[in-house]
């Protein structure tokens, strides 16, 4: 759950004194949106981004084009010029949970991740962490996901998680939500197999409510988006 | 009355699964009693079953997986690449002549010896992909027999519909990139159910993108939602892309008493859409139509499910 097992590692750089032209190449080429700026010794001074780019350049540059006179005028414009020098950062220790709440607090699409003296160790951007989380939550992984209710009480997932482990069944993950119902939780066990029905027969043996998941799902929203042929409450 | 074939061969018994499993012997006994108790067994023409050549399998899986499975079966393992997929000695055998069997029903399909045939086979095959064992299946049948229609027959476009509840993973996966063969599949939502694939923006990729299609089903809905979905998208599909042949991965676990998935079909839907799907091969494939077992589970409806399927082969 850090950042540096998540982080892009080869970053795509530039100095400050390149051009805007420069920048604007290397993000087409690479097919990025930021790129750090750094001086020697990958010492981390601003970051460019294609926001940065598009309101230093004419509309027409992305567009049709501009004349070599105006290309000329702007090739004194540095990326040193445009950059933003107040960057937000994240070290390699921090948790994917911290990057989360700086993304969404700074409302930045990516994040330069240094050490401790400043140097560029890597970048994480938005994309890094949809596919952390995609991992996270197993999404991809062969599996079923059931739907439980319980009792807030302590222990319950325990039991739950013991059960299933007993059948000999492996979990890609566990997610626990609230429930409309007070005193009450739901739990999404991701179980990577596709021979759910004893599982499924055990955990009602055992006292638990087995949820349709569907129902779960459209309590959560309103009436309006809910997919055709669904229950309306 | 058509003439169908029926693959059903007493050795594919021999494939045991371990305790708590639902992929069990008892699966294709009770569609067999189910053809005895309809007075269809005399309808049918049996199709011998005989061990697949390699060479066919091997266009399908890598050499590497096969030897692996035949290893893991004749060192005694009891479980293969995934705690699903339970073994014992017999399961590669048994997988062996279930292709060997399926590939009988196809030649003489093609031959015009029979219309069309039901291969009551075990082990199921979607889930198994080029060099993986899934969800209680190990070699690909369908996806096998797909090919031999291409390579033996010369066939430029086999149609896939694969009804199973689950979405057949290795079936997709083996022919993302050809169009010619269109995979079809309509399955539980893969947010909910096994194996977690079959999104409905999935389509193929490079050569074969637009040859893929799925249509996601969402849990607790049933028949009006099936057959919504097929109009909207199966049907307009297959008119399009006119197979030559269709083959169908037929698995009856989406059925309201089949506690494999949530979904509620009823009997009589199972009936309607194996119609639809026999006159899409009246009307595009000469009525050429191979239909290969994949799960169902309930042993209670398994019996009345198989047989109306089958009487829809013989009578249309």
């Amino acid at each position: 759950m850090f950042v540096s097992r998540s982080m892009t590692r080869r970053v795509v750089t530039i100095g400050p004194e390149a051009s805007i032209f420069e920048a604007q190449e290397l993000m087409a080429k690479n097919r990025v949106r930021h790129i750090p700026v750094v001086e020697e010794g990958d010492m981390l001074v601003g970051i460019v981004s294609d926001r940065d780019l598009r309101s230093a350049l004419p509309f027409r540059y992305f567009k049709e084009g501009i004349s070599p006179e105006e290309k000329s005028k702007l090739q004194d414009l540095c990326v040193r010029d445009i950059m933003t020098r107040k960057v937000f950062t994240i070290s390699p220790g921090y948790t994917i949970q911290d990057a989360l709440l700086v993304i969404q607090n700074s409302k930045v699409g990516a994040l330069p991740v240094v050490d401790e003296s400043g140097r560029l160790k890597g970048i994480l951007s938005v994309r890094d962490l949809l596919r952390a989380f995609i991992n996270v939550l197993g999404i991809g992984q062969p599996g079923t996901l059931l739907c439980i209710l319980v009792e807030e009480k302590v222990g319950q997932l325990k039991k739950i998680v013991d059960a299933i482990t007993e059948m000999g069944v492996s979990f890609g993950s566990v997610l626990v939500a609230r429930y409309w119902e007070e005193d009450k939780r739901a739990v999404f066990p991701y179980l990577l197999t596709q021979n759910v029905a004893h599982v499924k027969k055990k955990l009602k043996e055992m006292g638990y409510t087995l949820l349709d998941p569907m129902q779960w799902y459209m309590d959560q929203l309103p009436e309006e988006d809910r997919p055709p042929d669904q229950p309306k409450s | 009355m058509k003439r169908t074939g029926f693959l059903y061969d007493e050795r594919y018994l021999l494939h045991k699964t371990g305790p708590y499993h639902p992929e069990v012997p008892e699966r294709l006994t009770a569609i067999y009693e189910g053809l005895a108790q309809g007075g269809l067994l005399d309808q049918l023409t049996r199709v011998p079953a005989a061990p697949a050549d390699l060479q066919w399998i091997i266009h399908v899986h890598t050499t590497e997986y096969v030897k692996r499975f035949e290893a893991a079966c004749r060192a005694g393992k009891q479980m293969f690449d995934s705690p699903d997929n339970q073994m014992c000695a017999q399961t590669y055998e048994t997988a062996l002549l279930a292709v060997g069997g399926i590939l009988e029903a196809c030649r003489q399909v093609m031959e015009g010896r029979l219309d069309n045939a039901f291969c009551a086979v075990r082990p199921p095959g979607h889930h198994a992909e080029a060099s993986r064992a899934m969800g209680f299946c190990y070699f690909n049948n369908v996806a096998i027999a797909a090919r031999f229609l291409q390579k033996q027959f010369g066939l430029a476009r086999v149609g896939i519909v694969d009804f199973d509840v689950h979405h057949g993973n290795g079936t997709q996966h083996i022919f993302e990139d050809d169009p010619a063969v269109y995979y079809y599949s309509i399955h539980q939502h893969p947010s909910f159910a096994y194996p977690g694939t079959g999104r409905e923006f999935e389509y193929g990729r490079g050569d074969g993108y637009g040859f893929t299609k799925n249509s996601p089903v969402l849990p607790g809905q049933g028949d009006e939602d099936y057959r919504r979905l097929l109009e909207r998208d199966l049907f307009p599909a297959f008119a399009d892309y006119k197979p030559e042949a269709i083959i169908v991965s037929a698995g009856f676990d989406g059925h309201r008493d089949d506690d494999m998935s949530d979904t509620k079909l009823s009997t009589e839907f199972y009936t309607w859409m194996m119609q639809q799907i026999m006159a899409m091969a009246e009307t595009y494939s000469s009525g050429r139509l191979v239909s290969v077992l994949e799960g169902g589970y309930c042993l209670r409806r398994l019996p009345e499910l198989a047989r109306h399927h089958v009487e829809i082969l013989l009578n249309g």
